[in-house]
């Protein structure tokens, strides 16, 4: 469904990405781990076109996507959870998932996937009216995959969804990703947590400065040597 | 357990000291003004206060969603005065001829609301010509760039007047021929008491717009998160013609709406132009529903400065209570939500 081909991407000047080449199909759970500064948000808001990739392509669903500007990727189907959630704080809970339906023009539709999102997350049902901005951390977290969900992607990519979660709350986030999983959803879950991630994840990649160092089942991966030693800390 | 929930307005203004302490002092300045110089002074501020309120909404509203500090606001206030006095005057002058009640009681809302269309386009043709190409070339120094090019368009559109309309005030004495209203035992000119209602009439219209329709509510996300609100499928290049437009027809309207108190000539706008923008920076920058009672603040303010001190101190001031609530509370006295245009 999704496919990278030797993408390249810059901010200004400064080449990150290297030549990144991955596919995601669908209704897979794809990981995407490495060290800080490796690429792996770069990745992402290329797909999403927030970026404009300087080399190679990015196509979904067999379409380039090199030059579509994000609020068009949103409206082909791609949806993008991001580090620092880019919240309504001024809006409620409700509203921030109204906004995230905004590409659903029917009515009946939008009520409906917000149902099913309560459903998911009864906690943002008990806090329907409450500013986005006055709520915890966790709670924030939610939101803002909840409201990805909300125009019904057919790719979700997640960015580092345990970053700053108190534990207890990373298994809350995580159990919520693979309740989408299994509601048929395809993810992009890019991640520090490597042990975790290769635990949801059916494949992944292994990104380092920028390119792909290792790519394999999550099974597999868990069992490499390298994974091991320089993530797990085993 | 008991969660606070949404916070209403209210609450908001409740809960912060700086607004009611000055909210407080202005119910009561405007209390000793109207004790002082009787009530016709308070329906002075209110009907002025109505007008600032609805230019500096423009102004908190171009500067909260697109980063704009607005220097050629009274253009467009400018603009919709002369809109309204070529469409105004025509008809005065045939109704000499052939008198006609029901035109005449309508033509000044028809020159408004000519006003208020041109000042849309206007808008979306000032962005698209200026603001769009300066925002795909380069995004640093946005703030000051965008100022800027304010200021030169304040420049070429009052020059350009004079050029071609020539330095030549053009006014009405009233839109309509009729007695004035009898209110609280004062007489008020029909002309303020619909200019006020104008002005209130158009707030409430935007408020709607912003909290019920799915393009208000898009413009409130791009002012509070401009990259969240591209991830939800907003195209920001609709969304910012769309705010300018409508902040150049708020400013247009006010403009027209004023025509029998602030003639049409090309400088015209400068001295709304300052006092809308005391009322922002006063307020808070960005922040819609702070401009809406600033701009009430500030009239009483101007109000009482003219009955206590004398009419040549009515920019002094307001400038002076502006620095000192500068000091006081950095943010403005409702607070700014504003964030940075360069984020990323």
């Amino acid at each position: 469904m999704l496919q990278l081909k030797n993408l390249d991407a810059s901010y200004g000047f400064l080449q990150i990405l290297w030549g990144v080449s991955l596919f995601v199909d669908e209704g897979e759970s794809v990981g995407l781990v490495g060290p800080n500064g490796a690429g792996k948000t770069t990745t992402l808001r290329t797909i999403a076109g927030l970026l404009t990739p300087t080399g190679g392509e990015v196509s979904f669903k067999g379409q380039s996507m090199n030059h579509v500007p994000a609020y068009q990727t949103t409206r082909k189907g791609i949806s993008y959870i991001s580090e620092d959630l880019n919240l309504f704080v001024d809006m409620s809970v409700r509203e921030n998932l109204l906004m995230g339906a905004y590409i659903v023009r029917d009515r009946e539709k939008q009520l409906e996937t917000l149902d099913f999102v309560y459903q998911l997350f009864p906690r943002l049902k008990e806090r329907e009216s409450q500013l986005a901005g006055t709520m915890s951390g966790g709670e924030r977290k939610m939101l803002a995959i909840a409201r990805g969900m909300m125009s019904s992607p057919q790719l979700l990519l997640v960015d580092e969804p345990s970053l700053g979660l108190a534990p207890h709350l990373v298994t809350d986030v995580f159990n919520s990703l693979q309740k989408l999983q299994e509601a048929g959803v395809t993810i992009l879950l890019v991640e520090q947590r490597v042990n975790a991630t290769l635990e949801i994840t059916d494949r992944a990649y292994v990104l380092e400065h920028g390119r792909i160092a290792m790519e394999g089942p999550s099974s597999e991966l868990v069992q490499d040597e390298h994974v091991k030693q320089a993530y797990l800390g085993i | 357990m008991k969660e606070k929930t949404s916070r209403s307005i209210w609450e908001k203004i409740t809960d912060n000291s700086a607004a009611s302490v000055v909210i407080i002092s202005t119910v009561v300045l405007a209390l000793v003004t109207g004790l002082a110089a009787g009530p016709s002074q308070v329906i002075n501020s209110i009907v002025t206060g109505g007008m600032w309120a609805l230019l500096a909404v423009g102004l908190a509203l171009v500067f909260g969603v697109m980063n704009v500090p607005h220097f050629a606001h009274g253009e467009s206030f400018m603009v919709g005065a002369y809109v309204a006095y070529f469409v105004f005057s025509p008809i005065h002058q045939s109704l000499q001829e052939s008198p006609n009640a029901l035109l005449a009681a309508i033509a000044p809302f028809l020159a408004m609301l000519v006003a208020g269309v041109a000042g849309l386009i206007l808008g979306v043709i000032l962005e698209r010509l200026l603001f769009y190409p300066l925002r795909v070339r380069t995004k640093s120094g946005w703030v000051m760039n965008a100022f800027l090019l304010t200021v030169g368009i304040s420049f070429i559109m009052t020059n350009g007047t004079t050029l071609t309309l020539g330095p030549n005030f053009r006014g009405i004495p009233r839109y309509w021929d009729v007695e004035p209203l009898e209110f609280l035992g004062v007489r008020v000119a029909v002309d303020r008491v619909v200019a006020f209602f104008v002005a209130i009439a158009s707030i409430v219209a935007l408020w709607f717009f912003l909290r019920r329709t799915r393009t208000g509510r898009a413009i409130r996300a791009v002012s509070q998160d401009e990259t969240g609100a591209q991830m939800m499928g907003i195209n920001l290049n609709f969304i910012y013609p769309l705010t300018f437009a409508l902040a150049t027809a708020l400013a247009a309207i006010s403009g027209a709406s004023l025509l029998f108190m602030f003639q049409a000539y090309p400088t015209v706008g400068l001295k709304p132009l300052y006092f809308a923008w005391y009322v922002v920076m006063m307020a808070g920058l960005g922040n819609v529903v702070g401009a809406i009672v600033g701009g009430f603040i500030v009239a009483v303010l101007q109000t009482a400065t003219q009955q206590f001190v004398g009419i040549a101190w009515e920019d002094v001031i307001p400038t002076a209570v502006m620095i000192i609530v500068l000091l006081v509370v950095p943010s403005g006295i409702f607070g700014s939500e504003v964030k940075g245009v360069q984020e990323q």
